[in-house]
Formats: C-alpha cells, sequence, structure tokens
C-alpha cells in the first residue's frame, strides 16, 4: 500500500499553502502497523488520502486485517 | 461454541445421501454418475464407472436383475429409467480390451475359493488384486456357474469364455472337477491362510455374521446364493465383493467389522418427491439395444435425485454454491482458525437468517440458528470484521438515545380536559378516547426504529387511531406510546451485550408502566420480543386494526391484485398472516399467494445485516423475490418495503393502503435516504410530544452551521452506498472551516477535507459558493494515519 503513484496531485495544503511531498507515514488498524508512502504536507504534516487509495489498496488491507 | 455438535448436525444433512437407485443396489453403482456419462455421450467413461464397481462388468452388465428400476422414483413420473438397458448399451458401445497388466507377486497370503460360480470368481479375482494366491477348486470342467444359464440368450459363448479365460491368464490357480464336502472344510482351513465358500447350495448351516460374512471364529467366509437364498445375480455379486473386503481384513489382522456400515442394499434417507415432475414416457428402443442417440434420450430422463430443497429457495446457498453439510464444514473450519485468515466470514455475514431453509429441510436442519451462534461465537472472540455491522448497531444506538426513544402514558383525562367540548368530541373518537383516560397503562404502541424511520408520518395518526379504538371496546386500559429499537441489529450482529442491554432497558419501562400488552408494527420486532422478552404480551397492530377497526378510509371496492410478501421474522406468526389478509380484503384488494409465503416465506435481502455485509448478496434476495412476483407487492414490515421498493417494482407497505394514499403516487416508491431516515426519527420524537402532549422539545437546531449544503442525487447516491450521513458530513466541513484543516485544489476550487469520527475517517470534496456548500465528492476509510 503506497501512495507512490500519486505523487503528483493537484492538491496542496489550505493551511499552509504548501505542495504536498511524498514521504513515509505510519498507518495502523487493527493489528496491523505499517510504514508507507504518502502525500502530505511538509510543514503542518496534514497527510493526504485519495478516494483511489481509501477504496482500493486501504480497503483491501482494512479487509484482509479483519478476516486475520 | 460446541463444534462437534455442530459437526453433527452437518453429518444429518441429507444433501450428499444417494438417491433410492443407488441405495438400492447392492453394488451402489453410482447412476447418476453413469447417466451422467452418457449424456456427454462419453459410454467409454461410463464402462470405466461400471467396472470400477463389478467385476466381469461385461457379462455381469448385461445380466444384472437391476434392483434399482423397481425403486427408480421416475417410475411415478412416466416410468422408471430402464438402466439396464442403458447398461447393455455402455458394454456395447463403451467396452475395450482390458489393458495388459503386470502380475503383481502373490505374497499376502493363500485363499481357497470353494465354487467357482459368480460369487466365486468375484472373491478370486478381487483377492487376486490385492496381492493374495488365490485358489479356485470347481466341481464341474468350467468356471461362471449360472453365467451360462444366460449363454444364447443375453450373453454369447464367446464372451463368456473370454472373460473367464482373463481368470487363468491373470494366474489363479483353478482345480476343476474337485467337489469339496463339509468334512473336508477343516483341511482347506489348514492349508490355507482363508477359506471362502461360495458354492451356490451347502446342506449344513453355518452361523454367519451377515456384516462381513465370517463364521464363528473360523478362517470360512460364506457367500453367493448360500447366503442370498434368491437367485439373485447382482446380490451374489455383492456378497462376494463384502467377503474379499472381509478376508483381505482378516489376512491383514485388521477389524473385519469396523466401518462397514451401509454396505450391499440399504434404504436411502432420500426421499425424492415427483410431484412438480412433468412425466415422460421411458424411450423405446428401435432394435435389440438402444442406440446412442436413445441411450442419451433415456438417460436424460433421469431426475438425478439429490436433497436440494433449502438451497433450491436460498439465494444464499445458491450465491456461495453450498448445502448445509459443507456450510457446517466451513464453519468449523473458520472456528477453529488461530493464525491465518478467516475465510468464511463474509458468507458467515451474508446468511439473512430468514429460516427458509429449516421449513424447507426433510430432517429439520437450519442455518439460522447455527449462523447466529457463530456470529455470536465471532463477536466474543474477537473475529467479528468490525465494518460489517457498525453503521447499523450506530443507528440502532442513535434510535435508543434521546435523539429518538421516548416513552409516553396516555395523555391523561386532565392534561387534555380543553378539548372536551361539543362538537369536537363527537367528531373525534381520539378525543372522546383521552376523556375516558384511566391512568393505567394497558396497551403501549411500540412501532419501531425502521417504520418510524420510513414511515414517520403515519405515526400518529396510528396512534390516535388505536387510542380511540381500543379505548371504545376496552375502556380501562389506556394505550402509551414507546419510541426505540428492539435491538433486532444487534441480534442480528451477533452482540449479546447490546441485545442485553436493550432487553433490559424495554423490560424496565414494561414494569414501570405496570406490564402493558406491547403493540408491534414491525416484524423485526415481534421475532424479537418473542426471542428475548417472552415475559411480556404483545399483539400486533394489524391484529388491532383488524379487531377493532381500520382507520376511517375511503374503501373503493374492486381495485386491482396483490401478491402478499409475508416478513420472514414472522413466518410462524399465523394471526399477522391472517389480520393482514383481512385487511386488504376489507381494503378491496383482491390477492394473489405467491408460491413462497406464509411459514414457507422468503427474505426481501434485509434480514441478517446482510446489505451491509454484502450488497450482491441483499441484491441477489431482492431480486429473487421480486422476480416471483408478477403483481405489485404488498409488505408489512418497512425493511421489506425498502429492500423490495425498485425501478419497476412497485411495493406498497400496508400503511400506504390503508390510508388510501397508494394510487400511482411516486413519492411512496422511494425510500428516505439514511439521513433522511435519522432526521425523520429526530423530528417524529418532537412533532408527537409536541402534537400528542403538548411538550415543546428543545432540538437541536438542524441548521446550526453557518452554512448550507448542496448535494446533488448523485452524491447522494454515493453516500447511501458508502454509509455517510449529512450529519457527519457537516461536522467535517465545519471542522476543516474551523481549523482551515483542509487541502486545496487550484485548479477547481474545491476543498478536500477529513475528519476522524469514532472508528471512521471520512473525507468530503467540496466547494464554497459564499455561505453555500457544493458537496462533490464523500469517501472513508477505517486505517488510521499517524499523523507526527
Amino acid at each position: 500500500m503506497n501512495g507512490a503513484s500519486e505523487n503528483k496531485v493537484p492538491w496542496i495544503c489550505a493551511k499552509c499553502q504548501k505542495e504536498l511531498v511524498e514521504e513515509k507515514v505510519k498507518v495502523r488498524y487493527l493489528d496491523g502497523n505499517f510504514e508507507v508512502e504518502l502525500l502530505k504536507c511538509p510543514q503542518c504534516n496534514h497527510v493526504f488520502i485519495s478516494e483511489d487509495l481509501a477504496l482500493g489498496k486501504m480497503l483491501e488491507v482494512e479487509k484482509g486485517l479483519e478476516d486475520k | 461454541m460446541d463444534l462437534e455438535k455442530l459437526l453433527d448436525i452437518g453429518n444429518q444433512c441429507i444433501h450428499s445421501e444417494p438417491p433410492v437407485c443407488v441405495a438400492s443396489c447392492p453394488v451402489h453403482m453410482d447412476v447418476i454418475a453413469l447417466v451422467s456419462e452418457i449424456e456427454k455421450g462419453d459410454f467409454k467413461n461410463a464402462y470405466k464407472l461400471m467396472d470400477s464397481k463389478i467385476p466381469f462388468a461385461r457379462l455381469i452388465g448385461k445380466i444384472c436383475d437391476h434392483p434399482c428400476e423397481t425403486r427408480c422414483v421416475r417410475k411415478d413420473a412416466g416410468g422408471s429409467i430402464h438402466i439396464n438397458e442403458l447398461e447393455k448399451a455402455i458394454i456395447h458401445f463403451g467396452y475395450s480390451s482390458p489393458k495388459k497388466t503386470l502380475l503383481l507377486p502373490k505374497q499376502k497370503g493363500k485363499v481357497a475359493v470353494i465354487g467357482g460360480g459368480v460369487s466365486g470368481i468375484v472373491v478370486a479375482a478381487l483377492l487376486d488384486k490385492k496381492g493374495y494366491h488365490v485358489t479356485i477348486f470347481e466341481k464341474s470342467d468350467r468356471l461362471g456357474g449360472r453365467l451360462w444359464d444366460y449363454e444364447g440368450e443375453i450373453l454369447d459363448k464367446e464372451t463368456i469364455k473370454e472373460e473367464l479365460q482373463m481368470i487363468e491368464k491373470i494366474g489363479i490357480q483353478i482345480n476343476y472337477n474337485v467337489e469339496v464336502l463339509e468334512d473336508d472344510l477343516p483341511g482347506y482351513m489348514d492349508q490355507f491362510d482363508a477359506v471362502y465358500l461360495g458354492a451356490g447350495h451347502w446342506e449344513k448351516g453355518h452361523p454367519i455374521d451377515f456384516d462381513t460374512f465370517k463364521v464363528d471364529d473360523l478362517p470360512l467366509f460364506i457367500g453367493g446364493q448360500i447366503v442370498n437364498k434368491n437367485p439373485s445375480i447382482i446380490f451374489s455379486v455383492s456378497t462376494g465383493k463384502r467377503a474379499a473386503i472381509s478376508i483381505d481384513r482378516y489376512i491383514g489382522k485388521i477389524s473385519i467389522s469396523a466401518s462397514r456400515e451401509r454396505e450391499g442394499s440399504y434404504e436411502s434417507l432420500l426421499n425424492y418427491k415427483v410431484v412438480d415432475v412433468e412425466p415422460v414416457d421411458p424411450v423405446v428402443k428401435e432394435s435389440d439395444i438402444y442406440s446412442e442417440e436413445e441411450c442419451i434420450k433415456e438417460a436424460e430422463r433421469c431426475l438425478k435425485c439429490q436433497c436440494n430443497e433449502c438451497i433450491k429457495t436460498c439465494s444464499h446457498m445458491q450465491k456461495y454454491n453450498i448445502t448445509p453439510d459443507a456450510y457446517i464444514r466451513k464453519i468449523n473450519h473458520n472456528e477453529r482458525v488461530i493464525l491465518g485468515t478467516h475465510f468464511a466470514n463474509e458468507m458467515i455475514n451474508s446468511c439473512t437468517e430468514c429460516g427458509l431453509c429449516k421449513e424447507q429441510c426433510p430432517v429439520g436442519i437450519g442455518m439460522k440458528d447455527i449462523i447466529h451462534e457463530t456470529r455470536e461465537s465471532m463477536v466474543a472472540r474477537g473475529k467479528m470484521p468490525p465494518s460489517v455491522h457498525e453503521f447499523a448497531l450506530r443507528d440502532m444506538e442513535f434510535s435508543n438515545s434521546d435523539s429518538f426513544s421516548l416513552v409516553r402514558k396516555q395523555p391523561s383525562k386532565e392534561q387534555s380536559k380543553q378539548f372536551f367540548y361539543y362538537p369536537v368530541m363527537a367528531f373525534s373518537q381520539y378525543l372522546r378516547g383521552l376523556y375516558k383516560g384511566s391512568g393505567k397503562t394497558g396497551y403501549l404502541f411500540y412501532p419501531g426504529c425502521q417504520l418510524s424511520a420510513t414511515h414517520s408520518s403515519y405515526i400518529g395518526e396510528i396512534y390516535k387511531h388505536i387510542v380511540g379504538t381500543i379505548k371504545e371496546n376496552e375502556a380501562d386500559l389506556d394505550v402509551g406510546l414507546y419510541l426505540g429499537c428492539c435491538g433486532a441489529p444487534a441480534d442480528w450482529a451477533g452482540r449479546q451485550d447490546g441485545m442485553n442491554d436493550t432487553v433490559a432497558k424495554i423490560k424496565s419501562v414494561w414494569e414501570e408502566m405496570d406490564k402493558p400488552t406491547f403493540i408491534l408494527a414491525c416484524s423485526s420486532c415481534s421475532s424479537t420480543f418473542a426471542k428475548y422478552l417472552p415475559m411480556i404480551q404483545t399483539i400486533s397492530l394489524w391484529e388491532i386494526f383488524d379487531k377493532y377497526g381500520l382507520p376511517e378510509v375511503d374503501i373503493k371496492k374492486g381495485k386491482r391484485l396483490l401478491n402478499i410478501h409475508d416478513a420472514c421474522a414472522t413466518r410462524h406468526d399465523t394471526k399477522i398472516h391472517e389480520s393482514i389478509r383481512n385487511i386488504v380484503k376489507t381494503l378491496g384488494y383482491k390477492i394473489e399467494e405467491l408460491e413462497y409465503s406464509k411459514d414457507k416465506t422468503k427474505c426481501c435481502g434485509y434480514g441478517g445485516l446482510v446489505s451491509y455485509a454484502n450488497k450482491e448478496q441483499a441484491k441477489s434476495f431482492q431480486e429473487d423475490r421480486i422476480q416471483e412476483s408478477p403483481n405489485d407487492l404488498l409488505v408489512y414490515c418497512a425493511m421489506c418495503k425498502d429492500s423490495l421498493v425498485r425501478d419497476n417494482k412497485r411495493t406498497f407497505h400496508i400503511l400506504d393502503v390503508l390510508y388510501g394514499k397508494e394510487d400511482n403516487n411516486v413519492i411512496l416508491q422511494q425510500m428516505p435516504t439514511l439521513s433522511q431516515k435519522l432526521n425523520n426519527r429526530k423530528k417524529l420524537k418532537a412533532d408527537l410530544l409536541k402534537e400528542i402532549w403538548g411538550e415543546e422539545q428543545t432540538m437541536d437546531a438542524s441548521n446550526k452551521y453557518n452554512f448550507v449544503l448542496n448535494i446533488s442525487k448523485d452524491v447522494y447516491d454515493i453516500m447511501e452506498k458508502r454509509y455517510i450521513l449529512v450529519n457527519d458530513i457537516e461536522k467535517i466541513i465545519d471542522h476543516s472551516r474551523k481549523n482551515n484543516e483542509r487541502f486545496y485544489n487550484p485548479e477547481t476550487s474545491n476543498y478536500l477535507a477529513r475528519l476522524k469520527l469514532e472508528n471512521v475517517t471520512y473525507w468530503v470534496q467540496y466547494e464554497e459558493k459564499g455561505n453555500e456548500i457544493d458537496v462533490n465528492n464523500v469517501y472513508s476509510h477505517r486505517m488510521e494515519v499517524v499523523e507526527e
């Protein structure tokens, strides 16, 4: 699960007016802890999750963990 | 969960029970497989199947006395399948000379076979194959015994000879013209490891074990006609086969009696019914034997009897292509997984727990209770996927919160005295009812959460109507009101804790109200009360209507035909079935009963919270039910209406019809959105408090935000699909605006905001137009991002 394919998105952080950068981010669900490359604001660390990611890979991993 | 007990239940499933033809066949010829091969035109494979069950199939297959045909259930629908004729044709079209095989060393032991007749040569051939050194002692100068009786008629001499020569070719020793007598037996038993006696006739009776064909503790086994006491060829083959198994086990020093159930001919538990089967006459052969085409046609008449009573009516089992026996094995496996994936979770959460399988099952297996217990076990072990039922459980929590829940006694006489004047009283049965107020709550109207969400506009009218009619008939009993949720979602989700809390709350209200009878308007409430609150007396709203009179409606007789879809939760409640039909008839509609109705009704797809776990599964239930009904549907459960109302399917709740608003009213064919259902309940509580009890509720202002949302139909559809509520969207946008925590797209001027509410992070894409906000997209995820 990573956001590498999304390294160019039209979104900027509204608060900091910064372009988003790809960085390792910790995500967790149930017993799963992962570090994944996601887009975030370099200043306030606000992490961006696209619809494709949320309903694609992320959902798949969530379901996988729920069935463990 | 007692998995051993569960597996026992699974073993009772007769889906795998053989048809009567196979069970009555002493060698258990797999007739279904045989005719299936014929239907494919594969006679070679069909012969192989025969050969695997019957030694010397080329001969025996032709002269078999086919007890299967007298039992074939097709006999009552045109005539039994001509299995014997098919077998003859299989031999004709499918036989090929056996390949030469290497002779095995015969080292396992020495066996004497006394009598080279049918059973004798079967025993000899089978034991030779297993590696025994077999010697046949035949009193005449040829093998085959009764096979020769058929020479010229069915079997030709050359074929008999050719087949019997095989015995010699494979290395079985044959001693012709040796007559063995009773007194000789001890000598044979000394000389050989085991002796098989298949002489056809024997003067002295021996104590034979009819399961193993062994005689006492001697190395002597007896089969064939001596045991059968009848001339049946196939029974001789059978006893020979079974004696060979015993001899092999005896010499191999293995228990000869273990696992010998159901050998030979037995009664199948399968009771296949041909009531709905169209009779088709047997195919008449045009020459001595069936042609290939005739065989195929005759094979096609085979019903391939198998118990599919549950699966044929259940969209769930059909979707997973599974029968209770296999289902139970999967549950057993799922329950035992410690490390690894619980592959059956989705399936277990896709059963509607409607109970139809149990109604259908000839041996009374029902998956409803099994699934329920499994879900409870999953929850108890922390293995229930949290996302599956969360939305429904949140909804239930809402219904039992102050936002909706309400308990009120009937407005007192004192409270209502300002209305008691002529002519108002003369025209209002309700006010006359209030005037008769006794202060004793005899009834408590409990409309349930879903009806209140989807048909909220009727609830007040119903309440007033039943106060009026009940007080007219039972003057000393007042009618109170109780809004809330019975706990059905918690029950479906296997949440015992949520269920216990809800039940305790309802029970305490009941006790505080001096144990009134609950008037229920929801089928799920009915079944939940029956299961968890048996001490509370209940009556359905429909029975009250039927008993005390309908709301005043303009009845126009001769209205159209309706199919009644009974709610699965009330499949055994004949009083509800009857009262609904009475009401519908009184209103002037004609009823056409569906094939699956009353105790055999099918689920609409809402049951068991399946739509939350598996939308596709819920849809297949809906489609199945809709397909069954050629007319408009009438339902009496709010959830059934929610599920069955579709673009091209008009579905009416009985209240739609009762209040006379059904005629081509498009709005009635649309159900409120999830957000509307929530707000309807909030509003219902406030409206009832104000209208009936004159209480003003301090409502949280619905527009407490400084913006107004514009949500298109497309976005509403997405919200419905993703279980996202307007209230949540408002919170997210408000939070993002206040804290400027959001992303911005300069190209589209859209904002994208997220907020985690309980276990879910929601994202909303929107555009600001002054105080108006266009919501353009919404989505969510449960995975938590750790922002540092």
